[in-house]
């Protein structure tokens, strides 16, 4: 008899804790392993390194280029109808992208813009990694019909009525522009005109308007650089980890949220791709998203690994600070394009849900559609455990924790 | 290492490989009847002289790395079933330019069909089937390329064994026993998503070093079916058999397999790695 009023009693108290802390569906979910602490530190902040330097821009990390760069970045007069700039389609108030499923400068291109939080972290720019510097990166869209819509010969124009004395200040004497010829001269696989423009120009004169664009695209690079990630909540939660504050793991995460994160590394495996402290892996990966029919086929990066190669801009170039080994991403390049036919890169996670659409073409609006498709695919790299609706709300509570100030020079 | 790691992909062959149901061997100016292929998710191919017609079948509808299976439908050059053949396979990497330790046995199985079990694809990348047909007086030999090994995003998965029965150990003696080969990452425990460099370590089985030597790299998350998204390579060779690989990228956390082929003049021989990152 008194061992069943031990049970009984036992009962009572365990029904009582249950009273006390109505929270048992997490029971424990601020817990965490010392292998899945080990996981989210290496999605910490503060396990970022430093700006990786990149050898192949001198300037990169020059203060008055980076100030200079910025001006440029916002300068609408860098475009055919003097209303696009950079900061068009990477709005300051939108975490560095827009609001559109297809970037819209001149025209409409056939991507979304992506994000540029921490992009000098990235061995390769833009969905397909068909850039290999950000300099490089910024110079594309300036010649792009659809995008800013003018020339290198326009660009050069430009920097000597409105910033000449500021660009000879960084990079040395502007060359004479007056003999430069049409303004729309450039070396355009879409404009034979232009590019013949660009041909009548001597070997000299190319060369000289070539460097003022590329040092451009290095002044932009500098202020590029300096967008990056803040502090966001996840990133509180691993400090109060770190500190062994356990007791301020609750009031940082609600308990959706923790359990959204331990599915993140856990059964869901979304670390696979997005890892590290900007949640990629950087590389590129085709998860067979559905595009409209009206779009053309996307051979993403099979065909950016040819541009790459190919271009003049790249870090083995003659506009290149580097040589040879130095460029290594480059270097060592899987050159091997059927593995990488339709794959894009994988995209930050940091501030993820302030910026939808979604995708290489913004297929979807919401994250829950995102988390939707990955749930219903079979490709191996998707891999996880099934999921239940639960498992994506707290998925998504979770994603709304990547969220922090975005830093950059002059905000 | 012989275990099935990766597979090709089956999926496209049939769009790859046409839908006639008939070709002719135009090579030896058209002295015979036009030839047969049966199916149409078949591989059909003339030898090189004209003699037969080949058609390749794969019956467990699949083509993996690893040991593979694989149907022969020979016909002569009158379209005739071709009884009491001697057939030599080798699977052959003309990228690679070598071939493979293994060699499958075609067993006839009456009516032109032949199945040829063992046919080992040791790695991914470009392989083609190369036969050598003799049949009474007459012989030919004909090269099957086959479909490109499957890429990111293919449907193929490997299951891992768990954790516990995978070898991780850093040193190993190859397959066919000629080198014990150790490795040493310059960053260590192993990161994820940044270039490194090995040292690798080459002995014969002896234990003497092994001073020149050709060696290629492969690496492979065989539940993804896709490897590095660089191309590692030997940049350096040291005293006492050390090699220096560089341009090793592992972009994703879990099992890797690293392969190293190694040849060394008259020796040839591979040796493959597990690796569980984190």
């Amino acid at each position: 008899m008194a061992g069943s009023n031990r049970f009984l009693s036992l009962i009572l108290v365990l029904g009582s804790l249950l009273v006390i802390f109505p929270g048992t569906v997490y029971a424990g979910v601020h817990d965490w392993s010392p292998g899945e602490v080990r996981t989210l530190k290496s999605l910490w902040i503060k396990s970022l390194p430093t700006v990786p330097q990149d050898p192949s821009n001198a300037y990169g990390d020059d203060k008055l280029a980076a100030s200079l760069g910025r001006k440029f970045f916002f300068d609408k007069r860098f475009s055919g109808n003097a209303k696009v700039s950079c900061g068009t389609c990477h709005r300051v108030d939108y975490a560095f992208t827009d609001d559109l499923p297809l970037a819209h400068g001149m025209g409409t291109t056939g991507r979304r813009t992506m994000t540029l939080i921490g992009s000098a972290y990235y061995p390769w720019l833009f969905w397909d990694g068909r850039k290999d510097s950000l300099w490089s990166q910024a110079l594309g869209p300036l010649e792009s019909s659809v995008e800013h819509g003018i020339s290198r010969v326009f660009v050069v124009s430009i920097i000597f009525q409105h910033y000449r004395k500021e660009y000879e200040d960084i990079f040395g004497p502007l060359p004479p522009v007056g003999k430069l010829g049409r303004l729309l001269a450039r070396p355009a696989s879409d404009d034979p005109g232009a590019f013949k423009g660009w041909l009548k120009l001597s070997l000299e004169d190319r060369e000289a308007v070539n460097r003022v664009y590329v040092n451009l695209g290095k002044a932009i690079a500098a202020y590029v650089r300096t967008i990056l990630p803040g502090i966001s909540r996840f990133d509180e939660y691993v400090a109060a980890l770190n500190e062994d504050r356990a007791g301020d793991l609750k009031g940082i995460f609600t308990d959706q949220e923790a359990e959204g994160l331990r599915i993140f590394i856990g059964k869901a495996k979304c670390t696979n791709c997005h890892s590290g402290p900007l949640f990629t892996n950087g590389e590129f990966h085709n998860l067979d998203i559905p595009v409209s029919e009206k779009m053309p086929f996307d051979a993403g990066r099979a065909e950016g690994i040819s541009l790459v190669l190919a271009d003049e801009f790249n870090c083995l170039g003659n506009f290149s600070d580097a040589k040879g080994k130095q460029c290594q991403q480059l270097w060592w390049m899987d050159t091997d394009t059927r593995k990488y036919n339709g794959a894009m890169k994988t995209p930050t996670l940091r501030n993820v849900v302030e910026r939808p659409p979604y995708m290489h073409a913004g297929q979807f609006n919401a994250i829950r559609e995102v988390l939707d498709f990955y749930r219903g695919s079979k490709n191996p790299d998707i891999e996880h455990q099934s999921l239940t609706n639960s498992d994506l709300k707290a998925l998504e509570a979770f994603l709304g924790t990547l969220s922090g100030p975005i830093l950059s020079l002059g905000e | 290492m012989k275990k099935a790691i990766l597979s090709l992909m089956i999926l496209g062959l049939i769009s790859w490989t046409g839908c006639a149901t008939t070709q002719t061997a135009h090579d030896d100016g058209g002295m015979h009847a036009p030839m047969t292929q049966h199916y149409e998710d078949s591989i059909f191919k003339v030898t090189e002289n004209g003699e037969f017609s080949v058609e390749v079948l794969f019956p467990d509808k699949k083509v993996e790395m690893g040991v593979n299976n694989v149907d022969l439908i020979i016909h002569n050059k009158k379209d005739e079933d071709v009884t009491g053949a001697k057939i030599t396979v080798t699977p052959w990497m003309p990228s690679m330019g070598h071939g493979v330790m293994e060699t499958p046995v075609a067993n006839e199985k009456g009516g032109g069909l032949y199945n040829v079990k063992n046919v080992v694809f040791s790695m991914t990348g470009d392989w083609e089937l190369r036969l050598e047909i003799a049949s009474g007086s007459t012989a030919d030999s004909v090269k099957i390329p086959l479909p490109p090994v499957g890429a990111m995003g293919h449907t193929h998965t490997m299951k891992a064994p768990s954790p516990s029965e995978i070898d991780t150990s850093m040193e190993k003696t190859s397959m066919k026993g000629q080198f014990n080969v150790s490795y040493k990452s310059d960053v260590h425990p192993i990161p994820v998503n940044r270039l490194l460099s090995w040292n690798l370590d080459v002995k014969t089985a002896d234990g003497q070093p092994v001073k020149n030597a050709q060696i290629k790299i492969l690496g492979d998350m065989p539940e993804h079916g896709h490897g590095f998204p660089t191309e590692p390579e030997v940049s350096g060779t040291m005293e006492d058999g050390q090699f220096l690989v560089e341009g090793l990228k592992f972009s994703m956390p879990g099992w890797w397999v690293v392969t190293f082929h190694i040849t060394a003049g008259e020796m040839m021989d591979q040796v493959s790695f597990n690796l569980l990152l984190n």
